[in-house]
């Protein structure tokens, strides 16, 4: 009988997809959604993954154009997708302007391995629609309270990875940080939760290595 | 980890029945169980039922099925199984609390299924979760849960 080696990739598995993942940042207005993207872009480009930025806001391109002045990736793979009044509209009833940027990146940049989408701000239900992304974040900082997890928002439910950031600010807005990570990982029932710093990058690697892990495939 | 990176075809077609149903002799076949909502990913990390590691890796035009057949090896295959899909049924106690229930599942973004007199919401996540949203209808006697005492 044929031995299979389990680390031998079969023959129909060998090839790519032509398609790149696509990974949601999600999170109420301020919590560090692009400020967290800007320490994942510099990291993603240094580890060798083709990368594009799709970022999403309610009537301008703020956030597309600091990502792009930001000199992190060329300005050609950062997109905009103006939202108009609701934010989640666009990343979970009907995602097609979304999806419509995807495929375009994908379209230009044969060989792209991962799209980040950033969502507009939006509260604590907010989510995306797995039609959209492949694996999604949610961004809540600890400057909004420690009881942020307790209030067991849609999206801190439901969300692949959950990321606490601005860890930094805990003591300055008397924040038991323990205590929010405990009752995090209460209501999550044991999907992953992280802690960043997206100020200086603190946990930002991990963030990284979670993605990689879940979506890329590519060790 | 094994990658996967097409859909191979569907259990139920002919030829391809033919050859699960000898690997279900001869050799393996594992099961990729998913849930309804995980099928419109393309990119998943699971193991399968004999825990075996896989990277599902699509192209945007593949779908995810009950049946797809990931891998297809001399002595190995790896196919989706979809968990059943579970229900919530619920009963208004009269039109204006069917008004509301139908308005708050749909804010709530739950998909649900008309039955008659009965509202069915996909459950998409723990049975418990629903209830405590649903608690105050309940509270106020606007619905009740079919199947619970
Ligand atoms: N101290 C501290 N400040 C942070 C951290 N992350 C972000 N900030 C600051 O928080 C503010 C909001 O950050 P953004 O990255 O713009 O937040 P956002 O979630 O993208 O905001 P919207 O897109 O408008 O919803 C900015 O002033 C950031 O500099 C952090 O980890 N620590
Ligand atoms: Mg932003």
């Amino acid at each position: 009988m044929n031995d299979i080696n389990a680390n031998a990739i079969p023959a129909a598995s060998r090839e790519r997809p032509s398609t790149a993942a696509r990974v949601g940042i999600g999170g109420p207005v301020g919590s560090g959604k692009t400020a967290l993207l800007e320490q994942l872009i510099p990291r993603f480009l240094a580890r060798g993954t083709d990368l594009a930025v799709i970022t999403n806001d309610i009537a301008t391109k703020e956030d597309a154009e600091r990502v792009r002045r930001s000199g992190l990736i060329a300005p050609e793979r950062v997109l905009a997708v103006e939202t108009g009044a609701c934010p989640h509209s666009a990343i979970r009833e009907d995602p097609t302007l979304n999806m419509q940027s995807a495929d375009d990146l994908d379209r230009r940049f044969p060989g792209l391995e991962l799209i980040l989408i950033e969502s507009g701000g939006d509260n604590l239900a907010s989510s995306f629609s797995l039609d959209l992304v492949d694996y999604w974040l949610f961004v809540i900082d600890v400057a909004g309270g420690d009881d942020i997890p307790r209030k067991r928002g849609l999206g801190v439910l439901s969300c692949d990875l959950l990321v606490i950031n601005k860890t930094d600010l805990a003591p300055y807005v008397r924040v038991d940080l323990p205590r929010m990570v405990r009752e995090a990982n209460e209501v999550r029932k044991g999907k992953p939760v992280l802690l960043t710093n997206c100020a200086i990058g603190d946990g930002v690697d991990a963030v990284v290595e979670q993605i990689a892990r879940e979506v890329l495939f590519d060790r | 980890m094994l990658r996967l990176t097409r859909v191979l075809g569907h259990a139920t077609e002919p030829q391809l029945a033919e050859t699960l149903h000898r690997l279900e002799h001869g050799g393996t076949v594992e099961r990729l169980k998913l849930s309804r909502a995980d099928t419109a990913r393309k990119r998943l990390h699971a193991f399968t039922d004999r825990g075996t590691e896989v990277g599902v890796m699509l192209d945007r035009s593949e779908q995810l099925s009950n049946g797809a057949v990931l891998l297809l090896e001399p002595t190995r295959a790896i196919v989706v199984a979809l968990e059943e899909p579970q229900w919530l049924a619920l009963a208004p106690r009269d039109a204006a609390a069917a008004l509301e229930l139908g308005y708050f599942c749909g804010n709530m973004h739950w998909k649900v299924r008309f039955a008659g007199e009965y509202l069915h919401v996909s459950l998409e996540g723990p049975r418990e979760t629903y209830l405590e949203r649903l608690a105050h209808l309940v509270a106020n006697g606007s619905i009740s849960v079919i199947g619970d005492d």
